[in-house]
């Protein structure tokens, strides 16, 4: 037949390998090509432009400020959109964001904002009062704009724009956050085209007009978020000229892409493991950046869960209603064990309801009053409340069965399953069962009141009245069929009371005092066992990065902060920084370790086939 | 034992056996038979979609509002924005409706067009396992057969046993440890590949293109080696059988270089039935990529659907199983088309 | 069938011996594939290894309370692989993990094989309607996604080892389905059958007494191969976090593993033992079913 059979021809099955790489190649390029929807004015050169990276693991639900609710969403939201006011770097407090001034009126119901004057939109127009009102009115008026940020809007009355200056809301009751009102401004000659809020995602044409300190310039789902800096932005532009979000969905992924220098920074959701830290620790060029964290970790037991209207429903254990028994349960949870053993010394002991780094509002019980680990007092405690241990040791309810509580833990919490192991141990050596619930979305028995107790964490805000109202009677679901803002149904008459009396407290040391009252009673009630403020542990390269403000500025986090001063504020490293060399090295490695292992697959064809040959002839 | 004289792993031992064509029969009856079979599966798998996730606890509205306050009323609307207040046998008519005309409903937690979201996933999945595919099937016709043509040695010996050690070690561990010595770096061993993702974002024209590639190798080399195995065995098989027939003995006798009978006569006939192995492969691999494409945070279909469990975002669930199922049963139906066409010894 | 003879011991018995010879037959055939033997061999002592695991491990390793290192401890002489992210011992846990996963694959493979057996025997004796719907069924469960139809039966029902059995086992049937089919046709037509049901034996006497016996050997080939993928099946959904967090298996381990950053952290040692378990046990029954199926249809050629 054919010359095919001789034997200086390529070998089959080499050709056989070439031909299936070259198909490989053409379908890789054939396929990628018209893949690539990125503006490509992004990387226009190699001109020594500096790019700081940032791995992120969540998806992006929406990039409308409207209807985005993930931290990640949100917080690119600070970055391309100013808001009203915004939160000092160092101590937290309110400063000038979009407005430059605020006062209330002396009946307290009507608030008058001064709007800057030098904001401008990244297409040139002027940011005004008109803006602003016409956000607020939309979210007001709009059901599917109040998607998101329509509880900031709840208690408003009146927003109306006097001025291109001068914004005026008025207030159907006080409230004492209005300068903590968490709201983008959007460019109203940009959005009022928008049709349907419900539906608009605001990511098919970029760049995204805004006057944060950044410009959306183009995104892909779960590949990357890419921000310009916005060189006009009235308080002064970044120092890197682009900032993108590149996702890594597992967080190990991330990790060795800082190692590699893929990317400058990491954050871990919620935070890099005990392990990752340790071994990032001995790293070069990589700082760990180990700081006290804004979450609070908690038990939370589920008091009976009812509905405004009275209506109880769920089913949580009723020997959970005794404060005793409460009170021993915590008693029995090793706290400094968790600390050392679940964390690793990456957390701080729990006391009160809010963290050590919100100085002003942190609460401590004092020595007497303390639910320090004590298993033999718990034990006591339980005995005291008529729950004995049977011939099994097991403690047996009122019903005369042996009682078995059933945790809710998060499965994508690993936190969560370490605790719930160690629960099970201790609180069996009390005579108490435990089945973990672990479950990838907690919210239907949650909301529905079937478990007894649950991990529960917030992230809590400088101005804490959010994660103080969600344990008021006002929280609560008006029917069983509701939803409600509530955490775990709690409702206290006394708390109620404090409550009411801090969000009219227009003084802040007033206030302050009254906040700490109300932690006071909500550990004594013994429903939220605070056991542990996580830290929020992250990393970032010091050879792309020169400096980054943390917050607070002593010993703070820099990623999920209330406020873009992290990314604004970071200062390139003078070493080349940008993550470009590393990536293109790395292409180049790659391709040529590609290439040996095809060399050294073509060559094991070849000599095989000679062996074959050879063994015939 | 059984007619299937074929692979030697459990999953799809019958059916790589290829269809049988009974000699009466026209191809174009057996054709027209084998797509009303197809079209049959195709609204099976659209049925089960929609009950199947109607069993995952959670009420969606809920889980999209969590942790905010909203009346009974605001509840409502949403349910009646997402079709959810109707009686179930409504919205299952509307979803099989809209379903038929290509339309999936809305995603609830990205409130985009679920057919949107596939179309925006599925060139990435294709990319890998379209890669991954031909590489894995290459190698394993080229393996399988050296095997089978040196049966009993060395090297067959060496040859299927790592085979079957590949293919019984989890993918994702694999893909793990792939990363840890090529990605990481180990000792003196420096990391040469991404760690994860599909490309570092701002490239353009070639370099994206390269840098694609780059992405590609560690998911590509994790997928080809857990997979190539079983297109090896079956191959080896298939020839295995092949090698006892008269026609091949003839060949030897006659003179003919060993190299050219395994060439012209032994590896076409046995690679019928890898044919059907083939195709049925290709439509698996596109669902089978899901562990792959979480070690590699690769952007596919895989972790999409992963993701939309969790809500459970049911239109992007139901969307992304049926692609998921429809992919297996188009190449499923692709095969037992195909595959009289190749075998002369089926009458058409 | 001829059973007749004048010195002929009771039937019971006669069956017994013929039993017996036949087992006899397949273990002097068996012993000649060596790969199934070193199967076979290694499964022994992972058996031995899990049954015996109470004497010398004991429960006392999962406790994370009485964890007698630091957490994520390198090898050393008093942890031969190191701790885990509670300071367990890590070589306690991979062996007291040997347990759950074995038991899980084992269990998984036998549900998996009841149901394709129960459809295959019934749809092939059966024929008409019955046969048509279930391999009509059978066929659609042939086409459904493996890993995605047990993913999402796993989401379903909550989280314990009664899961994920049933989601592997639900999902693995429809090849023993078809195969025993096959095999039930070609026993049915032979000539024995057609005399016992002339002798009035009733479908349950057919299918219990004489089909049954003849896909035996099948199924055990067929169950041996299922184990292999029942147990990368279980490391699988534990590593997507679907399985019980509080049970100690490998799959979990690795889930562990990776959950506590030991992949970029480059603890190997916490990584690796679970992952070479699990591979090497999958392989194992993988050789020791090839090894049954060379020796039951010895046409396949596969091992020799």
């Amino acid at each position: 037949m054919g010359t095919n059979d001789q034997k200086r021809s390529l070998p089959h099955g080499l050709r056989l390998v070439a031909l299936a790489g070259a198909a490989a190649l053409t379908l890789t390029a054939g396929l990628a090509t018209p893949l690539d929807p990125a503006p490509q004015q992004a990387r226009a050169a190699d001109d020594g432009k500096k790019v700081l990276t940032v791995a992120v693991a969540q998806s992006v639900d929406s990039l409308s400020p409207f209807l985005a609710v993930r931290l990640l969403s949100t917080s690119i939201h600070r970055l391309m959109y100013e808001y009203l006011t915004n939160y000092d770097p160092k101590d937290n407090h309110a400063i000038p964001g979009l407005a430059t001034k605020w006062e209330p009126s002396p009946d307290k119901l009507t608030w008058t904002y001064t709007i800057r004057a030098n904001s401008t939109w990244s297409d040139g127009e002027q940011a005004t009062a008109e803006d602003a009102a016409w956000t607020f009115n939309k979210m007001m008026t709009d059901t599917g704009a109040a998607t998101a940020n329509g509880s900031y809007v709840g208690n408003f009355r009146k927003v109306t724009a006097p001025s291109p200056t001068k914004l005026v809301i008025e207030l159907k009751k006080p409230q004492a956050t209005m300068a903590a009102l968490d709201v983008p401004i959007v460019p109203k000659h940009v959005w009022e085209k928008v049709s349907d809020f419900s539906e608009f995602n605001n990511d098919k044409s970029f760049p995204v007009v805004g006057n944060g300190p950044f410009v959306l310039s183009g995104y892909k789902a779960d590949s990357y978020v890419r921000l310009k800096a916005n060189k006009d932005f009235w308080r002064g532009s970044p120092k890197f000229d682009e900032l993108v979000f590149r996702y890594y969905k597992d967080q190990d992924a991330a990790v060795s892409a800082l190692r590699k220098g893929e990317v400058s920074f990491v954050a871990g959701s919620p935070s890099l493991t005990p392990a990752q830290a340790e071994s990032l620790k001995g790293a070069d060029d990589i700082q760990v950046n180990d700081a006290p964290g804004r979450r609070f970790y908690a038990l939370a037991t589920n008091p009976g869960a009812k509905a405004k209207n009275g209506k109880k429903f769920g089913d949580g254990h009723p020997s959970l209603l005794d404060q005793r028994v409460r009170n021993a349960l915590f008693r029995a949870v090793d706290r400094e064990a968790i600390i050392d053993k679940v964390f690793r010394g990456h957390a701080v002991e729990g006391e009160g309801y809010i963290p050590p780094r919100f100085q002003d509002y942190f609460w401590k019980p004092s020595a007497d009053r303390k639910l320090a680990y004590d298993p033999a007092e718990a034990a006591r405690l339980l005995d005291q409340a008529g729950y004995k241990k049977n011939g099994d040791g097991k403690r047996v309810g009122k019903d005369g069965k042996p009682i078995t509580y059933r945790v809710l833990c998060h499965a994508t919490d690993p936190n969560d399953k370490a605790v719930g192991k160690y629960l099970q141990e201790w609180w069996g050596e009390l005579g108490i069962g435990v089945r973990l619930n672990c479950l990838d979305n907690v919210t239907d028995p949650w909301l529905a009141g079937t478990y007894d107790l649950a991990f529960d964490g917030w992230s809590v805000n400088p101005d804490p009245d959010f994660v103080l109202s969600i344990h008021t009677c006002g929280a609560l679901p008006a029917t069983p069929k509701d939803t409600g803002a509530t955490d775990n149904f709690i409702c206290d008459k006394k708390y109620d009371e404090l409550y009411a009396r801090q969000l009219t407290e227009y003084d802040p040391a007033k206030r302050a005092d009254i906040v700490k009252q109300m932690e006071s009673r909500l550990y004594d009630l013994g429903y939220m066992n605070v056991m542990a403020y996580p830290n929020a542990v992250e990393a970032f390269r010091t050879d792309q990065i020169k400096s980054i403000t943390t917050m607070p500025a002593k010993a703070g986090n820099i990623y999920g902060q209330d406020g873009y001063w992290s990314w604004w504020s970071a200062v390139p490293a003078d070493s080349g920084g940008s993550s470009d060399n590393a990536s293109s090295t790395g292409v180049v490695v790659g391709i040529v370790a590609g290439l040996v292992i095809l060399g050294g697959l073509g060559a094991f064809a070849a000599m095989r086939r000679r062996a074959t040959a050879e063994e015939r002839e | 034992m059984t007619a299937d004289a074929t692979p030697a792993l459990v999953e799809d031992r019958q059916r790589a056996a290829g269809p049988r064509v009974r000699k009466s029969s026209a191809y174009p009856r057996y054709l027209a038979g084998k797509v009303a079979g197809a079209a049959v599966s195709l609204l099976a798998v659209l049925v089960t979609s929609f009950f199947l996730f109607r069993l995952i606890p959670g009420d969606p509205v809920k889980t999209m509002t969590g942790g905010r306050q909203v009346s009974a009323e605001q509840l409502a609307a949403y349910r009646e924005e997402f079709g959810l207040d109707l009686p179930l046998w409504r919205q299952f008519t509307d979803y099989c409706g809209k379903a038929l005309t290509g339309d999936f409903g809305t995603s609830y937690q990205f409130r985009a067009p679920v057919v949107d979201k596939i179309t925006e996933a599925l060139p990435n999945t294709l990319l890998l396992t379209g890669t991954a595919f031909v590489l894995y099937t290459a190698l394993g016709i080229i393996l399988g057969t050296r095997s089978a043509w040196r049966h009993g040695r060395l090297g067959d010996r060496v040859n299927t046993g790592l085979a079957l050690t590949l293919y019984s070690i989890p993918s994702f561990w694999l893909g793990l440890l792939l990363i840890i010595v090529l990605s990481v770096g180990i000792g003196p061993l420096p990391g040469m590949f991404p760690t994860g993702g599909m490309e570092s974002g701002g490239e353009e024209g070639f370099a994206y293109v390269l840098d694609v590639a780059h992405h590609l190798v560690l998911p590509v080399v994790t997928l080809v080696a857990v997979e190539y195995g079983q297109t090896l065995l079956v191959t080896r098989s298939a020839l295995l059988d092949e090698m006892g027939s008269d026609y091949l003995t003839t060949a030897r006798a006659k003179g003919l270089r060993d190299d050219l009978v395994r060439r012209r006569h032994a590896v076409p006939n046995a690679l019928l039935p890898t044919v059907t192995l083939i195709f049925i492969n290709l439509g698996r691999t596109v669902a089978g990529v899901i562990l792959v494409e979480t070690v590699f945070s690769w952007p596919g279909l895989g972790g999409l659907f992963y993701q939309a469990l969790s809500v459970p975002d049911l239109p992007l669930v139901q969307g992304l199983f049926f692609v998921f199922a429809a992919a297996v049963i188009l190449m499923n139906t692709l095969a037992d088309l195909v595959y009289p066409l190749l075998d002369p010894r089926v009458a058409r | 069938m001829t059973t007749t003879a004048e010195t002929a011991p009771s039937p019971r018995a006669l069956a017994r011996q013929r039993r017996r010879a036949s087992v006899a037959r397949f273990w002097r055939q068996y012993r000649s594939e060596r790969a199934g033997l070193y199967g076979l061999t290694v499964l022994a002592l992972c058996a031995l290894l899990a049954l015996f695991a109470p004497l010398f491990v004991g429960s006392d390793v999962s406790s994370v309370t009485d964890a007698p290192g630091r957490p994520m401890q390198s090898p050393s002489a008093e942890f031969p692989l190191g701790t885990d992210q509670f300071g367990r011992d890590l070589l306690g846990l991979v062996i007291w993990g040997s347990r759950v996963s074995l038991l899980v694959g084992l269990l998984a493979a036998v549900l998996s094989v009841a149901i394709g057996t129960l459809i295959g025997v019934t749809a092939g004796h059966f024929k008409g309607w019955y046969a048509t719907v279930m391999m009509r069924v059978t066929d659609w469960f042939l086409v459904m996604p493996t890993l995605v139809l047990a993913i999402a039966l796993a989401t379903v029902m909550s989280r314990s080892l009664t899961t994920t059995v049933v989601a592997i086992g639900v999902t693995t049937w429809p090849t023993t389905a078809r195969l025993v089919r096959a095999q039930t046709l070609a026993v049915e037509t032979r000539p024995y059958i057609e005399r016992a049901q002339a002798l009035g034996g009733g479908h349950w006497h057919v299918m219990s007494r004489h089909v049954l016996p003849n896909v035996m050997p099948l199924v055990l080939a067929q169950t041996t191969l299922i184990i292999s993928s029942a147990i990368l099946a279980e490391a699988t959904l534990a590593f997507l976090g679907l399985g019980d967090p509080t049970v100690v298996s490998w799959g979990g381990l690795l889930q562990d593993a990776r959950e506590a950053g030991a992949v970029s952290a480059g603890d190997w040692w916490y990584l690796v033992p679970p992952g070479i378990a699990i591979a090497v046990v999958a392989l194992a029954f993988t050789l020791c079913g090839r090894a049954v199926e060379a020796v039951l249809n010895p046409r396949l050629g596969v091992s020799r």
